[in-house]
């Protein structure tokens, strides 16, 4: 091995050039900021300013927004109450209560499946744990909460059908090989979305949050 | 991974059995008795044959079950020879005393304040041995095992530090100026929130000053011996939020080390070009906050717009703007979107742009530069001693890169320059930041040149992958490791391991033990921040307060890795 | 008698209006949530659309006070402090998991929520929430201070109403 080589002792800073002294690079600056400001004003479509809440940010499928909980065609829950995503969750912000079927053979269902979402942290991770599908999430990021127990959200809230607008969803599982499978499950949702618009008959909450 | 083998010479000075060596997974341990710690340290530093110069980090462990209940362990790092080296020294819980390296390694002066805050190891001739990331109505040492994760105190107003930065002592101040203490933090702009500064001024002067930090300590290491492997992610998105995917790629490549496996080339191309992506938006926060408190406001909207262009590509990948947590142990959370390639290109054309403009800006812009050159500057061997590393460092010219000098992912197939400058001064700083975006520019370009490899992003293995959702819907095989993951977590297998990449700031290092179980036993964040910042005091001294705000800027001080 | 109860009025309703329309916000800002408030208010969101540029860093020159980001025990006081010394009347929006909860900080260093400390008006989800979370949250604010205001006016007037009735009688 060589003599190691000693790091250096001293700095050697910047030397200003002429220019630098004669403050010239300053009208480069100004230029610069001359040229976006004109830009900006005459050219139509170069502002980058997403005019919010007209105009939305076009975000991926993938967007980890507010949860929902899927339904079966019958309109029943998918949930099992398998607490698998209440274990992932590493906020700890899931609680459901598990009830029974009276038929023992069927999957059982959740009485109470509560999500805090103060204290979730969207990172997905029940989506991930879920082997039913049952939750998935929307691209929904409009929350706002006035006090701590409005923002514990119940299953009806998870089940609000206007999120499953299929533009609005969000994070969920994929199946990189069967696209068809989930054009398919798409349409289902789609369908479902018309018939609760159908139920409710265009009132109620779910209506206004669509309009949105 | 490099080996020292115990240097003979330098070993025999010291009594048998003082010096223990250990073969480590991930470089050579040394098990060492405390009593000639501080000898061996200044030995290591000094002897031609070792040169550790650096002392990267130090932290402890708790084992109590172990007669010597606590190791002191110390990651030492030669940057002339590249050579690492562990030393554990075990210390019993009755007389948990180590001798204090702060006259060796100027660096371990937070480290050991750090480690006698969490574990109550207590440095022998440490000039300043108080608690630095809990308050001070702090009570026990939050990461033995024995400490309830939950438990809190109250910090009351009367108990608030007040610090009293050390004066010097002058008999006839002769100067009609008058000593003024001033407080700046931790709720100032220029403080970035939490970082506290009291600074005595003479006249405009700083003379002293002490800085106080611990004001975002959310407990990161407690927090991830409660959680399983996989769901340390998202908390490790966290620590430098500026660039959150580089922290999840650093600590899954230290769980994947340990475990012996290797993510599949598609998910390695895809960390790679997104860290780099990474690294040009915590470059861009940094220097649009260093320009904003230089006063120029322009250039930061200019550095926020490309910062904005690649949130949307993170968020296409991964569903987030800022916590992605897209790494998962064994590759990626989901594949990759499939406009990617496209995307990248597009950024890779609005980017530089955007730059350019703040290049012709302030790059010669007198009064930038008459903020900016000469001040707060330190020279590399300075530098090194203080354990820095990354930009600050090789803005003092010394040559340093993860990157380069351990090329981890597919860093060496592809060409691009190491910006290095010789002013250690805030304007050089500022420099080698452009210089590397252009850098991480050029390695991206390259990487999309060279095509994106087919295949899984994750790992093929049932113990650490969760299988695909339609596998776990369908075969009762799968879904038995769905369950067995999502209730266990993944199985570690007992052993240590440091491993690190190239952070935004420097060397951002895991030092990770695991007994074994699903729950990391310890992880400790090597915060490249957190030597940087130690250093602070020193460089503000003799300069404005005008003049401390600029370099605290420069430094890129990101609060949630300093304080962890 | 008319004229003097009119002119108050008036200008109260004028101050109302001017305060809802232009908050100066303090970004309290400690953590990842400040990242995503400088997005608000960068060239993209653009948060002065509504008024709500000015950002000040003193307490006494804001009216909103914007917690962004984790708030531990230790700096619980200062926050406390910096809540306490600005003017009435002031508001308190709590931005991401860490302030309104605590988040997944369930830990021995960090604040289950600041308002264990100091009253919020609200709560805005998400770690961090996006800009369009925080401008909502804004705007929710903004619907909150009309509501308290219409309420109050609500309860001038039966109170006026209420003096009416009993001179007369």
């Amino acid at each position: 091995m060589s003599r190691p080589r000693e790091h250096p002792r001293a700095v050697v800073p910047y030397r200003y050039s002429l220019g630098d002294k004669l403050y010239l690079p300053l009208l480069v600056g100004l230029w610069v900021t001359l040229k976006h400001f004109v830009r900006n004003l005459w050219t139509r479509g170069s502002q980058v300013t997403i005019q919010y809440p007209e105009q939305r940010r076009d975000y991926s499928h993938r967007y980890r927004g507010q949860h929902i909980l899927t339904s079966r065609p019958d309109g029943s829950l998918r949930c099992v109450a398998c607490f698998l995503c209440a274990t992932a969750c590493p906020a700890d912000c899931i609680r459901i209560e598990a009830g029974e079927q009276p038929d023992v053979n069927i999957e059982k269902y959740p009485v109470v499946y509560e999500i805090d979402l103060l204290r979730c942290v969207f990172c997905g991770y029940c989506v991930d744990a879920c082997p039913e599908e049952a939750i998935i999430m929307s691209n929904n990021y409009d929350m706002a909460f006035f006090d701590r127990e409005q923002s514990i959200v119940a299953i009806e809230d998870l089940q609000r059908p206007f999120v499953l607008d299929p533009s609005r969803l969000g994070y969920r599982p994929s199946y990189p090989e069967e696209e068809a499978k989930r054009a398919e499950i798409r349409q289902g949702l789609f369908d479902l979305v018309e018939e609760a618009k159908h139920r409710q008959g265009g009132s109620g909450s779910g209506a206004r949050a669509a309009s949105v | 991974m490099p080996t020292v083998t115990a240097t003979p010479p330098l070993l025999e000075r010291y009594p048998e059995g003082s010096i223990l060596p250990q073969e480590g997974l991930d470089q050579p341990a040394w098990v060492v008795r405390r009593e000639i710690l501080e000898d061996l340290a200044r030995d290591l530093r000094d002897h031609p044959e070792t040169r550790f110069d650096l002392l990267l980090d130090l932290c402890g462990v708790d084992f109590p079950e172990r007669s010597e209940r606590f190791e002191a362990v110390y990651h030492l790092f030669s940057v002339t020879r590249k050579e690492r080296l562990r030393l554990k020294v075990p210390v019993s819980e009755a007389e948990p005393v180590l001798p204090s390296l702060v006259d060796v390694w100027k660096g371990a002066n937070w480290f050991e304040r750090e480690a006698f805050d969490l574990f109550g190891l207590r440095f022998e001739g440490h000039p300043n041995l108080r608690r630095i990331l809990t308050h001070e109505g702090f009570q026990g040492h939050p990461l033995r095992k024995d400490y309830d994760p939950a438990r809190r105190w109250v910090l009351t107003e009367d108990k608030v530090y007040r610090p009293r930065p050390q004066q010097p002592v002058e008999e006839e101040d002769e100067d009609l100026f008058e000593r003024m203490t001033i407080n700046i933090g931790p709720s100032h702009p220029a403080m970035h929130g939490t970082l506290r500064v009291v600074a005595t001024l003479d006249g405009e002067t700083i003379d002293a000053s002490e800085v106080e930090i611990g004001y975002l300590h959310r407990c990161f290491e407690k927090m991830s011996e409660t959680h399983t492997w996989q769901q340390v992610i998202p908390y490790t998105d966290r620590l430098n939020y500026c660039s959150s995917f580089i922290n999840n790629v650093a600590y899954c490549r230290t769980v994947e080390q340990m475990l012996g496996i290797e993510a599949p080339p598609r998910a390695v191309w895809a960390r790679t070009i997104l860290s780099e992506f990474s690294r040009i938006m915590d470059h861009c926060v940094c220097n649009g906050s260093v320009l904003v408190d230089a006063g120029a406001l322009t250039n930061f909207w200019y550095l926020f717009q490309p910062r904005e262009e690649i949130y949307g590509l993170l968020e296409a990948c991964s569903g987030a703007r800022l916590t992605v947590a897209y790494g998962r142990i064994g590759g990626l959370a989901a594949d990759l979107p499939p406009d990617f390639e496209d995307r990248c290109r597009r950024l890779l054309e609005t980017i530089p742009p955007f730059l350019d403009d703040v290049d012709a800006l302030v790059a010669h812009n007198r009064i930038f530069l008459d903020r900016s050159v000469g001040v707060a500057a330190i020279s590399g061997e300075e530098a090194v001693n203080w354990g820095w590393t990354g930009p600050c460092l090789r803005a003092s010219g010394v040559g340093y890169d993860v990157r380069k000098a351990y090329p981890y992912d597919l860093y060496d197939t592809v060409e691009w320059e190491m910006p290095v400058f010789q002013g250690g001064d805030v304007y050089d700083r500022y420099r080698v930041r452009m210089a590397e975006a252009r850098q991480s520019l050029a390695i991206i370009r390259q990487l999309l040149d060279s095509g994106m490899p087919e295949g899984p992003v994750m790992v093929e293995d049932p113990h650490v992958a969760l299988p695909s959702k339609e596998a776990a819907y369908t075969q009762m095989e799968s879904m038995i490791y769905h369950f067995k993951l999502i209730m266990d977590g993944i199985q570690v297998p007992a052993g240590e391991c440091y491993s690190m990449v190239e952070g935004a700031n420097g060397e951002l290092g895991f030092y990770i033990v695991s007994d074994g179980s699903g729950k990391p036993y310890r992880v400790k964040v090597r915060p490249p921040c957190f030597p940087i910042f130690s250093t602070f005091s020193r460089l503000i001294r003799g300069g404005t307060v005008s003049d401390a705000i600029v370099t605290l800027g420069g430094l890129n001080v990101i609060a949630g890795e300093l304080d962890r | 008698m008319i004229g003097e109860s009119w002119i108050t009025t008036r200008f109260e309703q004028l101050e109302e209006w001017a305060q809802k329309n232009s908050f100066w916000p303090l970004p309290f800002g400690t953590a990842c949530c400040a990242i995503e408030f400088m997005s608000t208010v960068s060239s993209h969101y653009d948060i002065s659309r509504f008024g709500y540029e000015v950002v000040r860093f003193s307490p006494r020159q804001s009216d909103v006070l914007l917690v962004a980001g984790t708030i531990t025990d230790k700096m619980g006081p200062v926050l406390q402090k910096i809540y306490e010394q600005m003017p009435e009347p002031k508001w308190v929006v709590s931005m991401g998991a860490c302030a309104c909860s605590g988040g997944f900080y369930r830990a021995y260093h960090v604040m289950q929520g600041i308002d264990e400390i100091i009253p919020v008006d609200v709560y805005v989800p998400g770690c961090p929430p996006s800009p369009e979370g925080l401008m909502y949250g804004m705007l929710q604010l903004k619907e909150k201070v009309d509501r308290e205001r219409q309420q109050r006016n609500k309860e001038r007037t039966s109170h006026a109403d209420s003096d009416g009735d009993t001179a007369a009688a």
